[in-house]
């Protein structure tokens, strides 16, 4: 490839609502951490169709939000190919603008979306109480999660 | 009794539960409309600055944040005894409207197109915004994205930031437009209102053209008379930025017209044990109950509901839709729920083309837009109308501008009695004993409450969150007997 790989880096979540914004507060990190010109770093709170307007025009896109699984241990870091996603995708996709049908939605309208996507999941205990803090295990997940990110990127272009 | 939960409810913004009780006979004896809700944002608000408000506020949903954010905006006017400048007025109202093109579009083609363009009762597969470009053409699946897409830039280009805008402030906004911008949002009003055009004739061809739907939208399992909400200009016409908030009777007569300050003077709410979630209803009527009708109540703020409290639209081609939709359904005002899909699409042209005209204002490049505040903060109020209903915001603070209690009324919370009733009707019509409770009958109940286009939960977000509907059949003694699962 020529050109370098356009990437962005999406932290997901409500930075209120305690370890939901595990993925915001990650990407805030990254912002200094970053610095090339092709990575594009952002934080949102939105969701479906929204995070599908995001994501135009980017070759690779690193994902980091936040997860429940039912035996996950808080502060556990996953790397999840959205392959995994497949046998979600068809029963989601029945439920309107999750993110896999958007993107499905968005390639069959032959946009610009990422070829690759990498989500970084972290588990979380408390995503219903007003807080702007993490839970003290997903809090120690944060600098982890950064430095996963961050080998991610070296090993691309 | 047997007991039927759908749970969670399927595309709506956050998580809901609905459970259907049945008697003996297999009749429906009852049902609930029940909300995980988070609580405690007002609480949460105390002790902070109120001009971080409308950062705040706006991150309590990723869904609309733009209405939060004005919202607590309008509030920090009245706070602060600010009244801004005339352009910086323009400004929001123009962001507003671009924001309401975003907004009503999505709920449109995404939420509740596919139970029209696909019918109610299609296979869950293809029930969806897949399923609707794949019989509607990838051509309109393109202007969906295209008209979200140029609309969401507006709001960056003036909020600073593609989600979470930086732009309202205490007696003004933070950025101006200047005539390369304005050029820009004027193209992008343009190609709107032709969008919401299209859009109309989309529900034309597809909706009103099917007399099965035309029943179904007029039948009685999904009507209710209730009293409406709406803000309106000094004319009477639907206005969503600004203005007085407009209650109509189930006859459609005025009862109430009162600025945002005296809120607390007409609408009250209701608790009920079974669910986090208030109940508001008209102080002034009381509440009765659960039910419909001049003597209970319960009102409804919606899309529908601001084209009933209101005389009519203040842009051309919207007038004309207004027109045709009270003519087609009967006149007004119209009680029936379903109606809202086609309502949303009429207040889509009304945005667009307020869109187009805003952009064309004299003032609109002005830098005019900002009045320092110079009062002591002490209480505020602030109403606009969020896509989905009437928004509430006020605080009071401090001298020194610091929070010391926060009251909102989230526009899903005022219609959440309603909501309860329209489940409760439809459940009631489309179960019967003997008929077999298919998931194509379960999306005919959820049908009820989609036009309300809820907004539950304001955002909590995480990866696994979309678990798939199940519905669970219990018998009398509570034992499982049949589980449903999309």
């Amino acid at each position: 490839m020529d050109r370098k790989t356009k990437t962005l880096i999406l932290g997901l979540g409500n930075a209120l609502l305690c370890d939901d914004g595990v993925g915001i507060y990650v990407a805030g990190e990254l912002k200094n951490r970053v610095d090339r010109p092709e990575v594009t770093v952002m934080e949102t709170g939105v969701a479906g169709l929204s995070l599908l307007d995001l994501m135009v025009g980017y070759d690779k896109a690193i994902i980091i939000d936040a997860i429940q699984t039912t035996d996950g241990k808080a502060g556990q870091i996953y790397r999840l190919d959205p392959k995994v996603f497949d046998t979600a995708l068809h029963t989601a996709s029945a439920h309107g603008i999750d993110f896999p049908t958007a993107l499905e939605f968005g390639r069959k309208l032959g946009l610009h979306l990422p070829q690759q996507i990498i989500i970084f999941a972290v588990e979380v205990s408390d995503v219903n109480t007003f807080s702007e803090e993490c839970t003290p295990e997903v809090q120690k997940a944060i600098p982890r999660c950064v430095r996963m990110v961050l080998q991610e990127l070296k090993s691309q272009k | 009794m047997k007991k039927i939960s759908i749970d969670p409810i399927t595309r709506l913004e956050g998580h809901g539960k609905i459970e259907i009780f049945l008697n003996d006979a297999g009749e429906v004896e009852n049902s609930y409309f029940q909300v995980p809700e988070l609580r405690g944002f007002e609480k949460f608000s105390e002790g902070r600055l109120a001009e971080d408000m409308p950062q705040i506020t706006q991150r309590i949903c990723g869904v609309c944040p733009e209405a939060h954010h004005m919202a607590s905006t309008k509030c920090l006017d009245d706070l602060f005894h600010v009244d801004p400048p005339s352009p910086a007025k323009k400004l929001r109202e123009l962001f507003y409207s671009t924001f309401y093109v975003t907004d009503h579009t999505t709920h449109f083609y995404i939420l509740a197109g596919p139970d029209f363009i696909m019918g109610p009762e299609a296979p869950v597969a293809e029930r969806n915004i897949l399923g609707v470009i794949a019989k509607v053409g990838l051509e309109l699946g393109g202007a969906v994205i295209n008209t979200r897409m140029k609309n969401h830039h507006i709001i960056h280009m003036l909020g600073g930031r593609a989600v979470h805008p930086v732009f309202g402030l205490p007696g003004g906004v933070s950025k101006g437009l200047n005539e390369d911008e304005r050029k820009e949002v004027e193209q992008t009003a343009k190609e709107a209102v032709e969008f919401a055009k299209l859009s109309l004739k989309v529900f034309d061809d597809i909706v009103l053209k099917n007399k099965e739907y035309v029943d179904m939208i007029v039948s009685d399992a999904y009507t209710h008379r209730t009293y409406y909400m709406g803000l309106v200009d000094d004319k009477n016409r639907v206005n969503f930025y600004d203005g007085k908030v407009r209650v109509v009777d189930p006859d459609g007569k005025e009862f109430a017209k009162y600025a945002p300050r005296e809120y607390l003077d007409h609408v009250a709410e209701h608790v009920e044990p079974w669910s986090y979630m208030k109940f508001p209803y008209l102080k002034k009527v009381g509440w009765k109950g659960f039910v419909d009708g001049k003597d209970s109540g319960v009102f409804r703020a919606t899309p529908l509901s601001r084209l009933n409290a209101a005389d009519g639209m203040a842009t051309p081609l919207a007038q004309e839709a207004y027109e045709k939709f009270y003519s087609t359904l009967g006149g007004k005002p119209v009680h029936h729920t379903l109606a809202t899909h086609w309502a949303r699409l009429v207040e889509l042209l009304y945005a667009a083309e307020r869109l187009l005209e805003l952009s064309k204002d004299p003032e609109i490049t002005s830098p005019d837009i900002r009045t320092i505040p110079t009062a002591k903060p002490d209480e505020g109020v602030g109403i606009v109308e969020a896509p989905r209903g009437t928004l509430t915001h006020h605080y009071i603070t401090d001298e020194n501008g610091i929070i010391k209690k926060a009251n909102l009324i989230v526009a899903t919370v005022n219609n959440a009695a309603a909501v309860n009733m329209s489940v409760n009707k439809a459940a009631r019509a489309l179960i019967k004993p003997g008929k077999e409770i298919t998931e194509g009958l379960l999306n005919r109940i959820e049908m009820a409450w989609r036009p309300y286009d809820l907004c539950l939960a304001c955002a909590t977000h995480t990866l696994s969150g979309q678990a798939p509907m199940e519905v669970v059949i219990y018998n009398s003694k509570g034992e499982v007997i049949e589980k449903l699962k999309s």
